[in-house]
């Protein structure tokens, strides 16, 4: 099966005399990132990796793969719109979720993307991590320039969807009036907000995201305060208010709602919002392996609601089946630790945040009535084969 | 000009020049658990492999891997305690998978639909080997050294195949047209069988071993274990696996107006079923055991199969579980009635645990006969030598070789710690395994994953869903002909294979695929040789170990990287 070293040696030298096409987006440092083009890959393919030698373990046959693995990347049956090789933290949820939001999307859009952890880890110079256009500006504009784009677009007559990027910093706060614009303009955009709950980039400062009690480095633990003394801002109401024909919640722990999502919002024309709900390990001070079971905690405590919005109309709910305490994932993040200690503040505030938890689940009508195919523990059962999506 | 419908295109992703992989302290690996069944199964299936092929919509695969392990899936789906689905890991989650009743249903349908054996690798040189005994075991072992080439003769004192099977379990729970079937299909591989023919003395035994390269001994117990209370023995008195086996063939039983029967095994119930359908009104069974409960130990629960068990009380018998019989109560040779006395099994000064009766608990219970059924041990004509006088064979290893004896093989009810009739149908699939070795001049090895825990499986992944049981007979239409346990509609069959967890083995589902933030898990069903559809692309893993807690099946595992 393994590829004998003088096959797979040849992919560097084929790659070298195949020049370079740099036919690509407006990023800043695309063109740089372009000229290693297609070749990158397999040019480092070969060296390391035959002489790393057949793989010993079972599984492990990739080892041994050596230069078929750029052709096995290439044939994945899904477009991989956000590539690998990007410095995302080990276990980052929002490296997932823009892979699944680009996986969802295809290949015919275009994205603008405000200043945030996404940006900064996808495009470190001279390299990107996109396969399809791609443009950052500043923190606060990236639902202006999406504007822009799109308008651009629609002079020229092209159908590509455009896709505006951002985190909570720059959509709740930063470039919320930009986003505001947008929307009020009835641009045909869809925005898509990562939804980390902190200013991660910069060194978890709080945002208005940050949801309440939780400890940041400008609102820690400590004599004076529980964490974030305020109330995480409800964006998503403050979005449908704009009478858009969709605005959305999903969660990365769901992955089968979250394209359905991508999907539905970028067929509608018009202004489309989706709220993607993404733990951060370093900032959220979980291990990287549990990102997937503290989303999925989030929307089964009722703690983060997976709702759906149609011109200021509730138009559906993910339900939970069985709500379970908010402790159950506040205890799996170091942000919440001061909650549990002896301090008669912290059953305060986890009281608090249950009755939160409980008034989402009141508002929203979260309870489901019976066991439903798509309600929280129905939505990501497996089958053999797959998901039924 | 061409006009371009989209509006733009990137180059591919330059970013893949970066070779995350460095990062990584850790790394996930395909690990292929066997699934708790697959350790508990006396036969050695792998009930999570063939429930796969099952789930996959294949049937007749799900039953050709059952059949290279056990060629009897008909009968041990009816008759088999069936640990494995003690063990099966969704106990801890809602109820066992019906593996039993699937197994039948997969039986029945090779019946039916008339399927043959899956082939073998036959081998270059194919040897005469005796097999002694037609039983589960010896017709396990004639099979598969028949389906790889061997000449194969299989001797049995009785005029037919089948063993125990045939004389001793009731019709009600083992139909014989299926036995039939199944016994049929492995002697047309090719076996001469030769009923009628016992070995007489230990020339018999050395002529066999002359005439062949190799023998397996599966002779089972015949002889019942010598049964007195004190000493004392009612004159009338038989063992129950005789009159078990008289009702078998002539359909009669004694019917006193009461009887106890002394023992817990299979024997023992399917007796008392069997009286009081004949119209005994009181059927005491006394048994050392514990029936399956709070207080009993599940080391000490009665060697039954549940089901039957369950079935039995339904019909009436009265059990005294944790009682012996401490005295005969008799008037001359006749008995009135016994004494029964508490007792458990509890370690004593060396932590070896020994029966104890607690004095006071003295019980008297009237009855008009007394049966034993305790137990039988290997009847010793023609092996004297080889048994040295104990009760049992004493194999040194799981393929039944006996020391000093290379070309000997023993395995089922002779070796004293088995009981069932899958450690029977494993026994002579080892055995043949050795036995083919042996021919070849090589060594047996032995082959073992570890057993998955449940709190590897991720459950989030999974829906409760109801057990679907077999139809069962109600109490008042049971007869002493016919079968009492229904098969599964094909239906529910398919449903309740679709329950299975896939412990420890890849269910195909994406979820690493899915959720790798790093794109590096591939997704290929040619390169991923592991019985996987994955491979990880350790160029750009980070080893943030997503996928192994996500895998619902615990199939990936971490591992220190270096």
């Amino acid at each position: 099966m393994a590829k004998t070293p003088e096959t797979a040696k040849k992919a560097p030298s084929k790659a070298a005399s195949k020049p370079a096409k740099a036919k690509t987006a407006k990023a800043g440092d695309a063109k740089s990132g372009g000229a290693k083009g297609k070749s990158a890959a397999p040019a480092e393919t070969p060296s390391r990796k035959v002489a790393a030698g057949v793989g010993t373990a079972p599984g492990v046959d990739a080892q041994a793969l050596g230069g078929e693995l750029a052709e096995l990347r290439r044939r994945q049956p899904r477009f991989r719109g956000l590539e690998a090789g990007h410095r995302a933290c080990q276990g980052c949820g929002e490296a997932l979720g823009a892979r699944l939001v680009m996986e969802a999307a295809g290949p015919d859009v275009m994205v603008a993307n405000a200043t945030g952890c996404l940006e900064v880890f996808t495009t470190p110079w001279p390299q990107s991590a996109w396969r399809v256009p791609w443009i950052h500006s500043l923190f606060e504009n990236a639902a202006a320039v999406a504007s822009g784009m799109e308008a651009a677009l629609k002079a020229r007559g092209h159908r590509t969807k455009v896709m505006a990027f951002g985190g909570d910093g720059s959509t709740f706060d930063i470039g919320f009036q930009a986003l505001s614009g947008m929307l009020e303009r009835t641009h045909n955009v869809l925005y898509v907000c990562f939804d980390n709950e902190a200013y991660m980039n910069t060194g978890i400062q709080r945002s208005s995201s940050t949801p309440h009690a939780a400890a940041t480095t400008t609102s820690p633990a400590g004599s004076q305060r529980m964490g974030k003394r305020h109330l995480k801002k409800d964006l998503l109401q403050i979005i449908a208010a704009h009478h858009v024909p969709y605005a959305a919640s999903a969660s990365v722990a769901y992955a089968a709602d979250l394209r359905r999502k991508v999907r539905r919002a970028i067929e509608i024309e018009g202004p489309t919002f989706l709220l993607l709900h993404v733990p951060c390990p370093l900032g959220w001070g979980h291990d990287g392996a549990k990102t997937i079971e503290i989303a999925r905690l989030a929307v089964q405590t009722g703690l983060f609601p997976v709702v759906e919005l149609e011109r200021n109309e509730l138009a559906g709910v993910m339900p939970i089946r069985q709500p379970r305490p908010v402790s159950d994932y506040l205890k799996l993040q170091n942000r919440f630790r001061h909650l549990f200690g002896n301090d008669h503040r912290a059953r305060q505030e986890r009281e608090h945040l249950q009755a939160l938890a409980d008034h989402n689940i009141a508002t929203y009508h979260l309870l489901g009535e019976e066991p439903d195919p798509l309600d929280t523990e129905g939505a990501d059962t497996v089958r053999r084969g797959g998901l039924i999506a | 000009m061409p006009v371009l419908t989209r509006g733009a295109y990137a180059e591919p992703g330059t970013s893949l020049a970066f070779k995350t992989g460095d990062w990584r302290t850790m790394r996930p690996v395909h690990k292929h658990w066997a699934a708790p069944c697959h350790g508990a199964c006396p036969a050695g299936e792998d009930a999570q492999e063939w429930l796969a092929r099952f789930q996959e919509g294949h049937p007749r695969e799900a039953w050709e891997t059952i059949a290279h392990i056990n060629p009897l899936p008909a009968v041990t789906g009816r008759i088999c305690p069936h640990p494995c689905e003690t063990a099966c890991n969704r106990t801890h989650y809602d109820s066992p998978i019906a593996i039993h009743a699937l197994e039948r249903w997969l039986g029945d349908q090779a019946i039916l639909n008339n399927w043959s054996f899956p082939g073998a690798q036959g081998v270059a040189e194919p040897a005469a080997v005796a097999v002694v005994g037609a039983g589960p075991g010896g017709l396990s072992c004639a099979y598969q050294l028949a389906r790889r080439g061997h000449k194969v003769t299989l001797i049995d004192a009785l005029p037919e195949p089948g063993g125990l099977l045939r004389s001793a379990i009731p019709m009600t729970r083992l139909p014989r047209d299926v036995l039939d079937a199944e016994i049929g299909r492995i002697l047309d591989l090719g076996i001469t069988f030769k009923p009628h023919t016992r070995l007489g003395d230990e020339a018999d035994l050395a002529r066999l071993r002359q005439e062949h390269r190799a023998v397996f001994l599966a002779p089972g117990i015949g002889l019942a274990k010598n049964w007195s209370v004190g000493g004392q023995v009612p004159t009338d008195h038989r063992p129950a696996l005789e009159l078990l086996k008289e009702f078998i063939a002539h359909g009669k039983v004694p019917t006193p107006a009461s009887v106890i029967i002394h023992g817990g095994g299979n024997t023992a119930v399917d007796l008392a079923r069997v009286m009081k359908r004949a119209g005994v009104a009181e059927v005491h069974l006394v048994t050392a055991s514990g029936l399956p409960g709070p207080d009993t130990e599940p080391g000490d629960i009665l060697n039954v199969v549940p089901r039957e068990l369950h079935e039995a009380i339904e019909e009436g018998i009265i059990f005294h579980p944790h009682r012996t019989i401490q005295r005969l109560l008799m008037r001359g040779s006749k008995l009135m009635g016994i004494e029964m006395v508490s007792l458990r099994k509890l370690p004593g000064a060396s932590g070896r645990k020994s029966r104890v009766a607690f004095e006071g608990t003295e019980t008297i219970l009237h009855a008009d006969m007394v049966i034993p059924a305790i137990g039988e041990n290997v009847d010793p004509t023609g092996f004297e030598a080889l048994l040295g006088g104990a009760p049992y064979f004493r194999p040194a290893d799981e393929w039944g070789r006996l020391p000093g004896h290379p070309d000997l093989f023993v395995g089922g009810d002779a070796r004293g710690d088995r009981g069932t009739a899958a450690g029977a149908i494993g026994d002579g699939r080892k055995a043949a395994e050795a036995i083919d070795l042996f021919l070849a001049g090589q060594e047996p090895v032995h082959q073992r994953r570890p057993t998955l825990p449940y709190d590897h499986l991720n459950m989030a992944y999974y829906e409760p869903a109801p057990r679907r049981e077999p139809p069962v007979l109600p109490v008042e239409q049971r007869t002493d002909s016919d079968e009492i346990e229904g098969p599964l509609p094909d239906a529910e069959a398919r449903a309740e294979a679709n329950r299975c967890l896939s412990c420890g083995s890849c269910l195909a589902c994406d979820n690493c695929w899915t959720y790798c933030p790093d794109n590096a898990v591939i997704k290929t069903i040619e390169q991923a040789q592991d019985g996987s559809h994955y491979v990880f692309d350790y160029e750009y893993c980070k080893g943030c170990g997503m996928c192994a807690t996500e895998c619902p099946c615990g199939y990936i595992v971490m591992e220190e990287d270096h």
